[in-house]
């Protein structure tokens, strides 16, 4: 019973967003075409070529009516149909579909390892209360995580691209390059991984790290810690199998919120490192006023995210045995 | 044989608003195989006390201990932290307080008891699991190997408390302190945990720890009184109900529903704070000037039979 | 009467943070370059000199692509970001309590209020602001105007929660029972207990404006006559041989640290006062 009201709201918030992209162009001010042909007042004017704007013209279908429209538009996104990018000039799922496994790539990488560290330091941390340890790792994790992701990028850049040319500045590969295996081709997108990877790790631990060490120090006040250590079991022993995952419990929604959050600061890494995932794309196409790139990776951006945030719902009940029996 | 022997006891816990003096110069004996019982108000400090013989508290609070607790040869408060971790659980058993919030919810029960079995008596998984289920059914819960298997939150209260109980009496201990067990369960359940209780004590020795004299009173062999940190009397159960001298003890007779539910006037004392004198004494109705200045001491008036009141001084 | 004096034992506890008294005095330090810009500031950020000069004794960070000074820049970035900042997250810190008063307190206004909340939560915010600013024109008051729509829903869902477990006190149901109206317990009796958490999210929710602020303008969405620091980064960013030369480091290095500290300093800000509003956390050592 539970599940389907979940279900259907998620149901209900992916119509939301759907209906937000149909609406947003047709509800911008002035006439939705004309950010296309660069009228008056427009910043950026932009030249289409009377083939191009034929075919705009039908993916928005002006001349129909709206519910028309509407139902045309829904009907294309089933059939993942997402438009024509007018910079690219090609589908825009296609482009679409050539970046994300990047952006997977990266925001995999990262949230595995900020969520590992988070972790572990915030439980060693609330552990280690008031001591040199934890006031250590809270005055440096706070602070290095009030850097901008793409100040910390560019920081990054410069010391470790140009003054010690240790890793790539940009890109996820080395451009036209000829792998001879499997390996090789492996260490070369690690090698351009790095740099990007580490920035949206420092960005985001502090996060995740304030969450654990909250978490676990409300669950080291409880008694049951108390009854652990009556038995004489080990302090890291009582850590690791009594408190941590209690630990966990509150805060596996609130790490899967923050994936919401880790989209806007992986936007700035691709930005910065020119990583050619969906971020960049969603950037490019703002730059260029590609509308239909736009929308496109902006639709496919929120799925991810409420899916993630629906992943995250089903493994807190899986968890939690209190809830199991509900 | 004397088993445990506390002397002069202070724990003492250094806090913003001031130290926290929750217990002070206590001296007790638990022979082997006798049942004490420590009785106190909220706030009199004995569950400090019982924590403190195995020196239960978690290492980022600030504490002062002082004194000696010889058991079995050794001094508690001089093991290191792995020798006394040794002791727990093992010889020295402490059952807590409120079994609702001390046990884990998460974990299933059979298991909480089991990792005790396994780090002590460094048994495999199957076996300590195996025991595990006997000492469900020691203590009396219906089903042993089924429950085994539930978490905490699937188990009625007095079910909890017995499960307590089977903690406790794992690794087979020599002494086990009690902190209340029968707080907040209904009559008819609580004198099922004081037989349980005194069933499995048979062979072991036991410190009560309890604000229910009645309970006390069900199966405790000798009675000390706590009160601000100090003992104040201390006799065999029979005497403290049928010759109660200490005025706080008379009181607390008083209070019980039996006897006419006649309050103590006033209200248990800071620990930051202490009275002078007598600590007792504001709340004393046979107070005199003397009792303001000056500190009691105990004294045994008949055989057995301890007081700390300077009436008898 | 009583208000001065919970003033005082107010201060006197978060005075113990240390982390809280260094990002309260950082932040006043910026606080004091915004406000007293004009005084500060050697030029007008807007005049132009010799483009593209390095560090001299005329000008102290020396100057951007079109000349301007920019230690003036840096100085007057300060106004625009802490007003942005400071700007949106009373407005939308008092929007948010509003609703989430009301939406704890009335159990059907609640109701849909929520879906609506969490339908805004559901969207990431950042990809949010970049398409409206796409089509919107980049300025100030547009982005304020953005952030101030997208912030308010966490606040109300923090204080709905709150006012839903402060409305089951005792006190509140005496109020009711005695026939308080409303307003008057809403006034009186959950409006003072849910303050506190309205402070540390007022804290918090500047900081991540700066953040979304400084990212957006980064990015080219900010408006370019009213530079921040942001800004400042951006056209720095974009600049050809900003990484190869010496270039960054007056140009692109303070602007970037400003936003930095300033972040900073709002981070261990709120961090004290978390620390002070939630008693649990609080242990015998202050940090």
């Amino acid at each position: 019973m539970h599940r389907i009201t979940k279900i259907t709201g998620y149901v209900a918030i992916i119509l939301v967003v759907l209906s937000f992209n149909f609406f947003l162009p047709r509800l911008m001010p002035g006439d939705p075409l004309s950010f296309l042909t660069g009228a008056p007042g427009m910043d950026m004017p932009i030249v289409l070529d009377e083939e191009t704007r034929a075919k705009l013209l039908t993916y928005y279908g002006l001349d129909k009516p709206l519910s028309q429209q509407f139902y045309d538009y829904m009907l294309g996104i089933l059939h993942g149909d997402l438009g024509w990018s007018i910079y690219h000039n090609a589908p825009v799922s296609d482009i679409l579909i050539g970046a994300l496994k990047w952006t997977f790539l990266l925001v995999g990488t990262s949230t595995a390892l900020y969520m590992v560290l988070g972790i572990l330091l915030g439980a060693i941390s609330a552990w280690n209360r008031g001591g040199k340890s934890d006031v250590g790792l809270l005055v440096s994790l706070l602070s290095i995580g009030s850097f901008p992701p793409f100040f910390l990028g560019m920081l990054f850049i410069i010391l470790f691209s140009v003054k010690l040319n240790l890793f790539p500045a940009f890109g996820a590969q080395t451009p036209f390059m000829e792998y001879s295996s499997l390996l090789e081709e492996a260490s070369d997108i690690l090698y351009h991984l790095f740099l990007p990877v580490t920035t949206l790790v420092i960005s985001h631990i502090g996060g995740v790290y304030l969450l654990m060490r909250n978490s676990m120090l409300n669950v080291i006040g409880e008694d049951y810690i108390l009854t652990a250590r009556a038995k004489g079991m080990a302090e890291w022993y009582i850590m690791r199998k009594h408190a941590t995952k209690n630990a966990l419990l509150p805060i596996i929604t609130m790490i899967a919120l923050r994936t919401g959050f880790m989209i806007g600061g992986t936007i700035l890494v691709e930005t910065v490192f020119a990583y050619p995932g969906v971020g960049r794309l969603l950037f490019d196409a703002v730059m260029y006023r590609d509308y239909p790139l736009l929308q496109g990776a902006f639709l496919i951006i929120t799925l991810v995210i409420i899916a993630a945030n629906f992943v995250a719902d089903m493994v807190y009940v899986q968890l939690d045995p209190r809830l199991k029996h509900d | 044989m004397t088993l445990l022997e506390i002397t002069s006891l202070k724990t003492w816990f250094p806090t913003r608003d001031g130290i926290v003096k929750a217990v002070n110069a206590v001296d007790l004996k638990i022979e082997d195989k006798e049942k004490l019982g420590l009785i106190g108000e909220t706030g009199s400090g004995k569950s400090i006390l019982g924590m403190s013989i195995i020196r239960l508290f978690h290492s980022s609070v600030k504490i002062n201990i002082e004194g000696k607790i010889m058991y079995k040869g050794k001094d508690l408060l001089r093991l290191s932290k792995e020798e006394i971790r040794k002791i727990r659980g093992k010889e020295i058993a402490m059952i807590l307080q409120n079994p609702t919030t001390s046990l884990n919810p998460v974990l299933k029960v059979g298991d909480q008891i089991a990792e005790a079995i396994r780090l002590h008596q460094r048994l495999d998984k199957r076996t300590a699991r195996e025991k595990a289920v006997e000492m469900l059914k020691a203590v009396k819960i219906p089903s042993s190997d089924k429950m085994a298997n539930k978490y905490p939150h699937e188990f009625s209260g007095g079910m909890k408390e017995r499960a307590m109980i089977a903690m406790g009496l794992a690794c087979d201990p020599s002494l086990i302190i009690a902190d209340e067990p029968t707080k907040g369960l209904d009559v008819t359940i609580k004198m099922q945990v004081v037989k349980l209780l005194r069933e499995v004590t048979k062979q072991r020795s036991m410190l009560f720890i309890t604000h229910d004299l009645g309970v006390a009173a069900e199966i405790c062999d000798n009675i000390a009184v706590m009160y601000a940190g100090e003992l104040v009397e201390y006799a065999k159960t029979e005497d403290i109900f049928k010759n109660p001298l200490h005025p706080y003890t008379q009181g607390f007779l008083n209070s019980l529903p039996e006897r006419g539910l006649k309050p103590i006037r006033g209200m248990s004392p800071s620990l930051i704070n202490l009275p002078d004198g007598c600590r007792f004494h504001p709340r004393c109705d046979y107070a005199t000037g003397i009792c303001k200045t000056r500190h009691p001491e105990m004294v045994e008036i008949e055989n057995g039979h301890f007081v700390r009141c300077l009436l008898y001084d | 009467m009583t208000e001065i004096k919970d003033l005082n034992r107010f201060w006197n506890a978060y005075k113990e943070s240390r982390l809280g008294l260094i990002g309260l005095v950082i932040l006043l330090f910026f606080v004091t370059l915004a406000v007293f810009a004009p005084y500060i500031a050697p030029y007008d950020p807007h005049e132009m000199f010799k483009p593209m000069e390095h560090p001299s004794s005329d000008h102290l960070l020396g100057t951007n692509d079109i000349g301007q000074d920019i230690l003036s820049e840096l100085i007057y970035g300060a106004r625009v970001s802490l007003f942005i900042a400071f700007f949106v997250s009373v407005v939308s810190g008092i929007i948010g309590t509003a609703f989430g008063l009301l939406s704890g307190y009335f159990e059907m206004f609640g109701f849909f209020l929520m879906r609506i909340v969490d339908a805004f939560l559901a969207i990431p915010r950042l990809p949010l602001i970049i398409v409206i600013a796409a089509f919107m024109r980049p300025s100030i008051w547009n982005l304020i105007f953005i952030f101030i729509i997208l912030g308010w829903p966490i606040t109300t869902r923090i204080i709905r929660s709150e006012v839903l477990s402060l409305r089951t006190r005792n006190y509140v149901e005496a109020a009711r029972m005695v026939g308080a109206p409303d307003t008057y317990i809403l006034m009186k009796h959950i409006l003072p207990n849910v303050f506190p958490l309205l402070v540390v999210r007022l804290i918090i929710e500047a900081s991540h404006v700066i953040i979304a602020e400084s990212s957006l303008s980064f990015l080219g969405l900010g408006d370019p006559v009213v530079k921040s620091w942001g800004m400042i980064l951006h056209y720095a960013f974009v600049y050809p041989t900003i990484f190869i030369s010496d270039l960054w480091m007056w140009w692109m290095l303070p602007a970037g640290l400003c936003i930095t500290l300033t972040i900073l300093s709002l981070t261990f800000i709120g961090y004290a006062l978390e620390e002070l509003v939630n008693p649990r956390l609080r242990g015998m050592t202050r940090i």
